[in-house]
């Protein structure tokens, strides 16, 4: 790796600024500044995006019946997990992370005041490894591959190929080493290129956000990444043991998208929220140190690579994992009061950021609670002394919820929370990632569609799950057991309407970028610094030349621009 | 050319610890993934054991003089690394080579011995793949893959040093190999008594 040697001041007084010029198909696939690297995440992300949802809505139409007959049939229960695991492996790896590291790839060294991203040619080795590595995990499911299904392994003839289930793992690992790289490096600036003055607690809050959650993802990514060490090492064998036997891969996998550790992707949209509510009302954010003590209490909430059900299949019952899925409500709740406690101070006036990054959070919420009410069944459980007949029953029910759809609630609302901060980030910051803002009013309708959206598809979950619909079930077998069928099949159907407007949600934003800012017809007035910001990002020209800053500015305040070091040093 | 920042004034340029830092989340990244193998080692070894079972295929010999040899190497290797630190922090880079050389010299030798156990263990030769070998070879396949990222580092670092890059002023990229380096010692420690002793 070499240090940030390529963009320094002395370039920056050559280069352009103030307009949108990647630098042609160099710039495009040479680049190490940050700000096309981070351009180039946000694109590939939102296209992942797009995919993961058009697999979501084939999961969904799967379990549609009319009549006595599936709308979709996927043939066999192996294409309809490939389908079901690929839709979840897309959404976090090929859609909500990278956008997250592009966003913040772009954001934070801006925020820091630094020059670019630590270790920049590290970081576009890092993107361009990870999208090689997730364009050939898609093909390789597409080839018959893919990380298992639950199915017992006579399925494995009917269709899984042993080469592309191995592909599938080592690309998925390459892919993840990736995505760990670039936020090591993401990591790297916000601690080491802050400027004088700027200590950790006064960090703007996407990337104090970011620390967090790029900390947890080192922790926890690697132990994942064992996990599939393991499984590919057995799966090298002429006759799989346990650990790499289709069945078992992603049961040994699947921890990353359930709690606590699922919260661990979504701790950003807080911090996002916390950059863009107090610029939207004009005011600063009332007790910052609160809102930065409350993101670090949701990420040490979601870190969750203990909770691992196939070597510990009674995590669901144990007091650490029960305690950690109940508190993780509280911290989104103490942030959401300090937000409420700045509006109350605020002049109100709704942007489309605003409205995004309200629904992100409120999402966030529901995901908590959700969770919370998941896991509460042993919670429940412990005050059995009570010896109450109905109580026993509550608690049985409570247990018998979580291996339902609930648990796909719970990682559906935190993703979908994710993506929608990420949306509100993009919609915040156009101004200075493209050099035009975007629709105001697209962007508002976009967010009502993803709130109903996912009030439909999340909501449909929540409820099938307490009438009992299966997890992880092949079309077959989903409505075994079911409280009363024909809820489970209406609500099915809803959530299939909400899944559509999921996407419809996600393609009007990449509507609004393509006309904005591809077409050029977006607002490209006052780009540098349309909201009034806060934070160091909004001191330098949009898009910023390179190098950035000509100088690193002093700072002793979490909101630099509103209130200077220096007397004298007024914002521009 | 218009650079219209702020007027906020400059700050004198602050030393940047970018590869400390960054080898620090890199060092915490590999001892995660080594700590998620050896959870799933000793869960899995403990419960094939509760149950009466063997854990190490009965025809497999685990041996330990190449573990015994690999730790003293290693062991020995972290005081020659340290010499490597102390020597570029007083300026002598003609001792700091020879320590970064001596310490790749017995990285090779670790490898050597590795790929000797590996060939002598017979984990799956007679008995065919069991859960134990599969674990062990993850686990010491997946150090070996570690240890020679190790060696490539230390080399680089080496190298830049050669080079004049680090100096009494400037140490950072020595140190961060010598972290790294003193991790992976660690991490062998682990090995070596986890999986080699208690087998």
């Amino acid at each position: 790796m070499t240090e940030n040697q390529t963009e320094t001041g002395s370039n920056a007084a050559e280069s352009a600024s103030g307009s949108l010029d990647i630098g042609g198909l160099a710039g495009v696939f040479g680049t190490s500044d940050h700000k096309n690297i981070g351009r180039l995440y946000i694109f590939f992300g939102l296209s992942g995006g797009l995919l993961a949802l058009i697999l979501n809505i084939f999961v969904r139409f799967e379990r549609i019946n009319i009549g006595s007959v599936g709308i979709l049939d996927f043939g066999s229960s192996n294409q309809f997990f490939q389908t079901w695991s690929l839709s979840r492996t897309t959404l976090l790896f090929f859609c909500v992370l990278p956008l997250l590291i592009g966003l913040a790839s772009y954001i934070v060294p801006l925020q820091v005041g630094a020059p670019s991203l630590s270790f920049p040619r590290a970081a576009a080795l890092a993107f361009w490894a990870w999208a090689i590595g997730i364009m050939i995990h898609v093909v390789t499911v597409f080839t018959d591959g893919g990380l298992g299904e639950p199915d017992p392994i006579s399925q494995f003839a009917q269709g899984m190929d042993p080469d592309a289930t191995e592909l599938s793992m080592l690309s998925i690992a390459m892919v993840v080493f990736a995505l760990l790289l670039g936020t090591v490096c993401v990591l790297a600036t916000i601690i080491s290129q802050r400027p004088q003055g700027m200590t950790l607690f006064e960090l703007p809050l996407f990337s104090w956000s970011m620390l967090i959650a790029g900390g947890i993802w080192v922790l926890a990514l690697p132990v994942w990444l064992s996990n599939l060490a393991v499984s590919w090492v057995d799966f090298q064998g002429a006759d799989a043991l346990r650990y790499g036997a289709v069945e078992n891969i992603w049961d040994q996998l699947s921890w990353l998208w359930s709690q606590p550790m699922i919260f661990a992707f979504a701790i950003p949209v807080l911090g996002i929220a916390g950059d863009v509510l107090p610029v939207s009302l004009e005011v600063p954010q009332r007790k910052y140190k609160v809102q930065q003590i409350a993101i670090g209490a949701m990420g040490a909430l979601s870190f969750g690579a203990f909770a691992q059900p196939f070597f510990n299949p009674d995590v669901a019952n144990q007091a650490v994992f029960v305690v950690m899925g109940i508190l993780i409500v509280l911290p989104i709740l103490v942030f959401l009061g300090g937000l409420v406690d700045t509006a109350f101070r605020g002049n109100l006036s709704l942007s489309a950021h605003l409205i995004l990054s309200v629904v992100g959070v409120l999402a966030l919420l529901v995901a908590a609670v959700v969770s919370a009410f998941h896991v509460s069944g042993p919670a429940v459980g412990a005050v059995q002394e009570l010896n109450d007949s109905w109580l026993d029953g509550l608690i049985s029910w409570l247990r018998d919820v979580q291996g339902t759809v609930l648990a796909t609630a719970v990682m559906e609302h935190a993703l979908i929370a994710s993506v929608i901060g990420i949306i509100a980030g993009l919609y915040f910051w156009a101004p200075k990632i493209f050099g035009y803002q975007l629709n105001r009013n697209v962007g508002i309708l976009s967010a009502l569609t993803l709130l109903g959206g996912l009030a439909l598809s999340g909501g449909s979950n929540i409820i099938n799950g307490i009438l009992d619909e299966g997890d992880e079930v092949y079309h077959s077998s989903a409505y075994e057991g079911v409280w009363d069928t024909n809820a489970v099949e209406f609500f099915n159907i809803v959530g299939a309407i909400g899944s559509l407007l999921l996407l419809a949600g996600v393609g009007l934003v990449i509507l609004d970028l393509t006309i904005s800012v591809i077409l050029r017809k977006g607002n490209e007035e006052n780009a540098k610094d349309p909201w009034g910001g806060h934070t160091l990002e909004w001191a330098t020209d949009s898009p910023p030349p390179t190098g950035n800053f000509t100088d690193a500015p002093v700072v002793d305040n979490e909101r630099p621009l509103l209130f200077p070091a220096v007397t004298g040093g007024d914002k521009q | 050319m218009n650079m219209a920042t702020t007027n906020l004034p400059a700050a004198p340029p602050v030393r940047s610890r970018n590869i400390l830092v960054s080898v620090g989340f890199g060092i915490a990244a590999v001892l995660m993934y080594f700590g998620g193998l050896f959870g799933v080692y000793l869960r899995e070894r403990s419960q094939v054991r509760s149950v009466g079972g063997s854990w190490i295929p009965d025809k497999a010999r685990i041996e330990l003089t190449p573990p015994g040899m690999i730790i003293w190497t290693l062991l020995i290797s972290v005081a020659v690394m340290q010499w490597a630190v102390y020597s570029i922090k007083r300026d002598d880079r003609q001792h700091a080579l020879l320590a970064v050389g001596t310490t790749l010299a017995m990285g090779a030798m670790v490898l050597v011995q590795h790929g000797w156990q590996l060939s002598q263990m017979n984990l799956v030769a007679d008995e065919g793949p069991t859960t134990a070998a599969t674990l062990i070879y993850t686990i010491v396949g997946s150090y070996m893959v570690a240890f020679v990222i190790g060696m490539i580092f230390v080399a680089l670092m080496g190298f830049r040093a050669l080079a004049g890059q680090y100096s009494s002023r400037q140490t950072d990229g020595i140190v961060a190999a010598s972290l790294y380096w003193y991790c992976l010692v660690f991490i062998y420690f682990i090995i070596w008594i986890a999986v080699f002793i208690a087998k």
